[in-house]
């Protein structure tokens, strides 16, 4: 069964014709995912375009539930007739996640190179640091593997201003 | 732990997305965050891009260093050098200050009643000397688009007294518009006022002082020209030395 022409036929139309696309993740679940969508992502459009022939495509690094997660992001991002409100409204409650999950979500766009979602993600983590002491960050982040005493001590004399 | 499992130039991203602010107080956290948030990858976005809009980069290594460079030591922009660009520390928003050539000064070109002279205090070459004049009106330009964008900014006349001062304890009338288009309805500053009114005068470095003219907020720096003005027609005044108009961002509340 093939899925019925995208509205957003103002891109460029592909080698093959307009298809589904199934990726399956390192635990071997599998998701469809519209062409228009799947171009989103660089390193997919890379592969689709190498090979036409085949509509499975493995994605090795991303498990099942996160690439659930991101193909629903390709999906949205690729819908016609949103508008950028809505949209933005949409991605804030998409990265609404705790950090685990979050920092997932910023693997699987670097791994596919998603460059809507790295930035969202990234600008979500940016956002959680400003602002912050570094006792605040490491606390939000539970970072463990602190700098020593007498190097923070270095850090914070070469950087006075910012610890003002 | 998951954070600092994420790819370097992943992390570097989302440092470079912060502040410098931030950048330096993420560098004391751990070892492994420290060199990614002193690396050119994350300093280089804190930096105005190099040759554009009139700006050339000193040849400074590391960027980090250029970065704070800058935030100290204003550089020329343009060919005539009559305008300077610094950088504000905390938020890397860009600085610029208008030097006296680069304004329209009514009168400007008649030495009858101002004078160009050079002086080791300005970063200019030189700098505009009030003879006398009864009609005084000043405005200086700017392309938003060259403003940092997402800020708040302020206009300051910068000059010092000379000579005989006169006629300058009365208020003038300033600006800050869009084009043509007023965006308050402007205020009255007092560059000398007398000894008990209220003093909106600051000192600077060099012997320079300060006055704030307005202030405007710059969105996405697509709102075309910004206007900054300074008039009073009425009375005689004399012994004004203008440096320049300066644009600084306003720390954000």
């Amino acid at each position: 069964m093939s899925s019925p022409p995208s509205a957003s036929a103002s891109s460029s139309p592909p080698p093959c014709p307009k298809k589904m696309i199934t990726l399956r993740s390192s635990d071997g679940a599998t998701f469809e995912i519209e062409e228009t969508a799947a171009l989103q992502s660089k390193t997919l459009e890379n592969m689709i375009h190498e090979n036409c022939a085949s509509t499975l495509i493995p994605v090795p690094n991303i498990t099942g539930e996160v690439l659930a997660r991101v193909v629903e992001f390709c999906s949205k991002h690729a819908e016609a007739g949103v508008d950028d409100e809505s949209l933005g409204a949409w991605d804030e409650e998409f990265v609404a996640v705790d950090h685990t999950t979050l920092f997932d979500y910023i693997r699987a766009a670097n791994f596919l190179e998603i460059p809507t979602l790295l930035d969202l993600g990234c600008q979500t983590v940016a956002d959680m640091i400003k602002g912050k002491t570094p006792d605040e960050i490491k606390k939000t982040f539970k970072i463990t593997t602190a700098c020593t005493p007498e190097e923070e001590e270095e850090v914070r004399g070469e950087n006075q201003w910012a610890f003002e | 732990m998951a954070f600092s499992r994420l790819p370097g130039d992943v992390i570097s991203r989302i440092f470079s997305l912060t502040t410098p602010r931030d950048a330096c107080r993420v560098s004391s956290v751990s070892t492994a965050f420290r060199s990614i948030a002193d690396s050119d990858q994350v300093w280089l976005q804190f930096l105005p891009p190099d040759h554009c809009d009139g700006v050339v980069l000193p040849p400074i290594s590391p960027k980090k260093s250029l970065y704070l460079h800058l935030c100290d030591h204003p550089i020329p922009v343009g060919g005539n050098r009559n305008m300077s660009l610094s950088l504000d520390k905390k938020s890397g928003k860009k600085c610029f200050m208008l030097g006296a050539r680069d304004l329209t000064i009514a009168w400007g070109d008649d030495r009858n009643y101002w004078e160009w002279i050079a002086t080791p205090e300005s970063r200019f070459n030189e700098v505009a000397q009030l003879q006398y004049v009864w009609w005084f009106h000043i405005i200086g330009r700017i392309e938003t688009s060259m403003l940092s964008s997402g800020t708040n900014y302020a206009a300051y006349l910068v000059f010092r007294f000379e000579g005989h001062q006169e006629g300058f304890d009365w208020p003038v009338e300033s600006h800050v518009c869009i084009g043509s288009e007023e965006l308050d309805e402007g205020r009255s500053v007092t560059l000398d006022p007398r000894e008990g009114e209220p003093r909106a005068v600051r000192e600077r470095a060099h012997g320079w002082m300060e006055i704030e003219l307005g202030e405007f907020r710059n969105e996405n720096g697509d709102d075309g020209t910004l206007v900054c003005s300074l008039r009073e027609v009425v009375s005689y005044k004399s012994g004004l030395v203008v440096e320049g108009i300066e644009l600084r961002p306003q720390e954000m509340h």
